[in-house]
């Protein structure tokens, strides 16, 4: 196994991850035991809920002036005595990288766990560049030793057994090692603290970075954000420009709801704020400290639909609660980021092209959105992605064409009136118990994984004429002020209409 | 190479094209922190015996041990204590004048191999390296604490002259002292703090680091199991101190 081929169709990547037994068991058990703590987290703190309105409203507020706020953060890096570089793409920000490595002459890099990172593939580019980069957050640790992506955006290796895990150990090692999760933990303790101490070069990514300060925020439970910006002799910071927020006071909002979406902890275990290089009379801390600036399509979308997705925090909320993400698991999506918001981001950083499948891989439930900690609409932003996937005409034909007919059928009245018949005679050899079970040719994509309901013998419209004449259906009225007639919404259940209330007061 | 001109001006471009999706303000910042941060202070000297309860519950849960001393001078034997059961004895400590008073003879006494941070910079890169050896073969970890906040359990340490950050994070046993200044009740007092910090001009000595410590390292990454002490400590101890360590 190694990265997601993206060659492979979406749908195919989807389902042999539905036939992995192992991934489906693992998948379910987190994904739960994610929900279950994030719930109880927020149920024993009642001012949750107008925290993350707050915490919505300061990510807005931000956006509105993100101009000044990054001019203030560049200056207060700068006046710290860091360096801030500016990256439009991921080939800049991997050459910005590259050339800081090439400048200090560093050979062995350690990161701790960094979403932007993964995204501009700065792995391969510094391998490439004879720097050997050492991942240390445990769960990233073992899938770089598997050549893997993260599988989720919290928890990585969610996918991986210990006994895999203890496998790739040993291959690593060169000797027997038990599967067992303390143990295997243990190991990773002494391989990666020396890593720490050799390292010249430490990577992270940013949680936040408060603008005022210059303070670049790290959340970490494992402690390795703390090793990797205090040990080697340059940090750099790779960050999406949209991570900045205003103050102290507006990054503590954010910290008293991220630790509980993501992990149901009241705080991580290690939140690291670091401002700049090591100062005068401290013995520890990086000699260079460097902060780049991400756009790689963020900046677009201040102004363009996807911009509610720049609020994003990265707790992974929304994944576990999504009914897609929990039974195909982050690999399927084939990007960077996965799940509802993983697609949003993806369309964001990669076009609205490279998620013509991943748009419908949602159903629109909207729990994403109840979970989201700062409240972001992704069922929204997936229809009007939708939409602009249909707009570009990245969409197959047969799906087009379908769309397209209903369009010209639903807006005339005539064609409507005709089209029923046609339809009645179209779907005789198809049509079982007022279901479609699968249709001909191209179309049969549409029935592959659901029915279509038949159109009925006699539809609402042919039988108006007849329900307005109350004497002509015995018993039934039309103002008995039923709020909803079922035989409207679901043709086939068709005759014979419920009886009326008989405790109405018309009847 | 994309200049900071070219980068704002874009963000500029997009900006302006935009009023957003709703009115919106950011968190009302306090106008004087030194103030606000008196008046918690103030407060909390008389509320600190339910604060203290509150950081205990909370820190215990979060798998620290929390410990109690009458004063400064009872301080190594608690640690003493912890050292023996553990059969260890190897401890750095940060800097007498970080830590509040000089244990350092006390914990010898004991049976103990403590080593004191130097109180700044060193002057060359090969001390710097032997002291690193020191601190990483070190089982140990003796710190003072700049806030202890109650809702979380949360050690809060800033580095500094004397202060190292490794003090905190290379041994595998951290053990924090502090005393009833040090309480706070919430993360939005934290918050006023850290306004106050970061305002104005550089204080001397004062480090580039602040850390949060919430309980031992910690990790789920292999099949969700919680195993403690991945890279930092595997425990962390608080020794509360009655007596004002600096009274």
């Amino acid at each position: 196994m190694s990265d997601t081929d993206l060659s492979v169709p979406f749908r195919q990547r989807a389902g042999s991850a539905l036939g992995d037994k192992h991934l489906q068991e693992a998948l379910t058990i987190a994904t739960t035991k994610f929900i279950g703590l994030r719930r109880e987290a927020f149920g024993e703190f009642p001012e949750g809920e107008r925290l993350r309105d707050m915490a919505r409203e300061i990510k807005e507020a931000t956006l509105q002036h993100l101009d000044r706020y990054v001019d203030q953060l560049i200056d207060s890096v700068e006046r710290l005595g860091g360096h801030v570089h500016y990256a439009t793409t991921p080939e800049e920000a991997r050459r910005v990288v590259l050339d800081i490595a090439a400048r200090t002459g560093a050979r062995l890099a350690v990161k701790s766990k960094s979403m932007a990172s993964e995204e501009i593939h700065l792995n391969e580019a510094l391998e490439a560049a004879g720097v050997i980069p050492i991942e240390t957050d445990l769960g990233e640790y073992i899938i770089q030793l598997a050549h893997e992506r993260p599988s989720h955006i919290i928890a990585p290796a969610i996918h991986k057994t210990k006994g895999q895990v203890a496998d790739l150990f040993a291959k690593e090692l060169g000797r027997q090692v038990a599967a067992d999760p303390e143990e295997l933990t243990r190991i990773a303790r002494v391989e990666l603290r020396q890593k720490f101490l050799d390292a010249d070069l430490g990577i992270t990514g940013a949680n936040f970075a408060v603008a005022d300060s210059g303070t670049v925020v790290l959340v970490t439970n494992e402690g390795n954000g703390r090793m990797v910006t205090s040990l080697p002799r340059v940090h750099v910071a790779v960050m999406g420009v949209e991570k900045v927020v205003p103050s102290m006071t507006d990054l503590m909002v954010f910290l008293q709801i991220l630790a509980k979406s993501a992990t149901g902890q009241k705080l991580s275990v290690y939140t690291t704020l670091v401002r700049g290089p090591r100062r005068a009379g401290e013995l520890e801390g990086p000699d260079e400290f460097h902060l780049v600036l991400l756009d790689n399509g963020r900046i677009r979308q201040i102004a363009g639909p996807l911009r509610e997705a720049l609020y994003c925090l990265r707790c992974g909320a929304c994944l576990n609660v999504c009914p897609v993400y929990r039974q195909i698991g982050g690999h399927a999506y084939g990007y960077t980021y996965p799940g509802p918001i993983g697609i949003l981001l993806t369309a964001m950083l990669e076009g609205p092209g490279s998620v013509k499948d991943l748009a419908h891989a949602s159903s629109l439930c909207g729990a994403c959105a109840d979970a989201c900690p700062v409240r972001i609409d992704i069922p929204r932003m997936l229809v009007e992605l939708r939409r602009e996937v249909d707009e570009a005409r990245i969409a197959s034909w047969t799906e087009r064409l379908a769309y397209r007919l209903m369009e010209t059928i639903l807006a005339s009245p005539t064609l409507y009136r005709w089209s029923k018949p046609l339809a009645r005679l179209l779907q005789r050899p198809f049509a079982r118990d007022g279901r479609i079970r699968s249709v001909p040719l191209a179309f049969g994509e549409w029935t592959r994984t659901r029915d279509l309901p038949a159109v009925a013998r006699q539809t609402f419209q042919e039988r108006w004429p007849e329900l307005q004449n109350p004497t002509a259906t015995p018993g039934s009225s039309t103002a008995t002020g039923e709020p909803c007639d079922r035989s409207r919404l679901a043709p086939e259940s068709g005759h014979p209409r419920p009886k009326p209330d008989s405790r109405h007061p018309l009847q | 190479m994309t200049t900071r001109a070219e980068f704002l001006s874009r963000i500029r471009t997009e900006v302006g094209k935009t009023s957003g999706l709703f009115p919106a303000g950011t968190a009302q910042r306090p106008s004087d922190p030194r103030a606000v941060t008196e008046t918690i202070k103030r407060e909390l000297a008389e509320r600190w015996p339910h604060a203290l309860e509150r950081f205990q519950l909370e820190f215990e849960r979060v798998a620290g041990v929390f410990h109690r001393a009458a004063s400064l001078v009872a301080v190594p034997q608690v640690v003493a204590g912890i050292a023996r059961e553990r059969a260890v004895r190897r401890l750095v400590a940060w800097h007498a004048r970080e830590l509040g008073g000089d244990l350092l003879d006390s914990l010898a006494a004991r049976g103990l191999e403590p080593f004191a941070m130097p109180p700044g910079d060193l002057d060359s890169a090969a001390e710097r390296a032997e002291l690193r050896r020191r601190v990483a073969d070190a089982e140990l970890g003796l710190t003072g604490v700049d806030l202890a906040i109650a809702e979380t359990g949360t050690l809060v340490l800033r580095s500094g002259a004397g202060r190292p950050r490794s003090t905190s994070l290379l041994p595998a046993c951290h053990i924090a002292v502090f005393d009833r200044t040090a309480l706070i009740e919430s993360l939005g007092q934290a918050g006023v703090f850290l306004e106050l910090w970061n305002r104005g001009a550089h204080e001397d000595g004062v480090g580039a680091v602040t850390s949060f410590i919430t309980g031992p390292s910690r990790t789920a990454d292999i099949e969700l199991t919680l195993t403690r002490g991945v890279h930092g400590p595997k425990e962390v101890h608080a020794i509360f101190v009655d007596q004002v360590i600096r009274g």
